[in-house]
């Protein structure tokens, strides 16, 4: 009986991981442009209300992933111990959010659908897709000045369960419950909301 | 709203609620498999009898002894200054406050060091720091200290400046000042000859 992570434990090679690596790639790319996520107005739609697909779908991802985690720790298929946590710097986050979410209402992308964009050949993708890249040189560049807002509210390796002092399982039902009723409200607001063609 | 996201939304909430019956897997340790192998590997939580004495002669305040054994054992002889816990005990919570602590450097004795040795290992398990294990245990506390060995004639002046040490520490430790003579020829108890008289041969008598 093995133990994952798998690539952790070495039971699947380093060389073998990046291949894998890539078929994920592959497939999460195709469902995203088969799911629609590569056409602006989609996105977008979420600000207008005609739209919660990219809520929906990133509710149902982390919902999926953290039940199916915690029930696979409990069997013992997996040391949840070892799973890596990214550190959160407070204020970069809460900053990186706010740019992000302007970038997206304005571009009609996020990083990953820009490339699917790119991928099948849409204008405004290869030209959201060149200016992340500026956006990336320019960062690069001015770096040395914001450095300090940047590693700013540093909490380490903090898990909001771990913040608010109660059980993973705990916070992985109230998150679901969470989710859940998100996607009522989103079904009542788009109800409302003349239907847009796109 | 079309049935099969009632169905999806009762699904996830269900394996959702699932998660709360699931037993508390608490689990003692605190150190990773992998941390602990290599402290186990690391010698330096071996403390020698001679640093031990020494730091006692002096009443450094930042060294605390316990005395692993039993109470029967422990009363009948232990290091002064040291506190009985017994080993199956070490784990309670009435100890925590003695061994989960960073000021003092912990030092387990026993008899020997393995029982001492289980003790760190319990311990450090369970996230303590500043743990030490008396290397050779009251055994060698006893060899060296209580009755130390004077040296050969012709030994160094290092162990000569040990031997005067360990013999002030035995006064001070309330242990014999006498000298256990060394063992070499001298001291030796004298063997007997045992002297064994050759039968004379007798000449063949008869004949044939």
């Amino acid at each position: 009986m093995y133990t994952g992570p798998l690539t952790y434990f070495d039971i699947i090679s380093t060389e073998w991981n990046y291949v894998i690596a890539v078929l994920i790639g592959i497939a999460f790319g195709y469902i995203m442009e088969a799911s629609g996520f590569s056409s602006s107005r989609k996105l977008v739609g979420v600000f207008y209300g005609y739209d919660f697909a990219v809520i929906r779908v990133f509710f149902t991802a982390s919902i999926v992933s953290i039940i199916g985690l915690l029930y696979m720790s409990y069997f013992g298929w997996i040391d949840y111990s070892v799973l890596y946590v990214h550190p959160t710097f407070l204020y970069s986050a809460l900053f990186g959010g706010i740019v992000m979410g302007l970038g997206f209402i304005i571009g009609g992308f996020c990083p990953g659908t820009s490339i699917c964009a790119v991928a099948i050949g849409k204008i405004d993708g290869w030209v959201f897709t060149i200016g992340l890249f500026v956006g990336i040189f320019i960062f690069s560049y001015i770096f040395p000045y914001v450095g300090e807002i940047f590693y700013g509210g540093d909490m380490g390796h903090i898990q909001i369960s771990e913040y608010f002092g109660i059980s993973n399982e705990l916070f992985a039902l109230i998150f679901t419950v969470l989710a859940v009723i998100v996607f009522y409200i989103t079904t009542l607001i788009r109800r409302r909301v003349k239907h847009v063609r796109y | 709203m079309s049935k099969r996201y009632i169905l999806l939304a009762i699904l996830l909430l269900g394996s959702a609620f699932g998660l709360l019956m699931f037993p508390e897997t608490k689990s003692d340790a605190k150190v990773s498999p992998t941390d602990l192998l290599m402290e186990i590997n690391d010698p330096a939580r071996f403390l020698e009898t001679d640093h031990i004495a020494q730091r006692l002669i002096e009443g450094d305040p930042g060294l605390f002894l316990i005395d692993v054994r039993s109470l029967y054992e422990y009363e009948e002889y232990s290091i002064p200054g040291s506190v009985n816990i017994p080993q199956e005990e070490l784990l309670l919570d009435q100890w925590k406050d003695y061994i989960d602590q960073e000021d003092m450097d912990i030092v387990f004795y026993s008899n020997g060091d393995v029982y001492a040795d289980q003790a760190w290992m319990l311990t450090t398990q369970s996230g303590s720091k500043n743990l030490y294990v008396m290397k050779g245990g009251l055994n060698e506390w006893f060899r060296t200290i209580m009755k130390p060995e004077k040296p050969g004639e012709m030994d160094p002046t290092e162990v000569y400046d040990l031997y005067s040490f360990r013999k002030g520490a035995s006064i001070f430790f309330g242990g014999s000042a006498q000298e256990v003579p060394a063992l070499n020829d001298d001291n030796a108890p004298k063997k007997k000859k045992v002297v064994v008289k050759k039968k004379k041969k007798k000449a063949a008598e008869g004949g044939c």
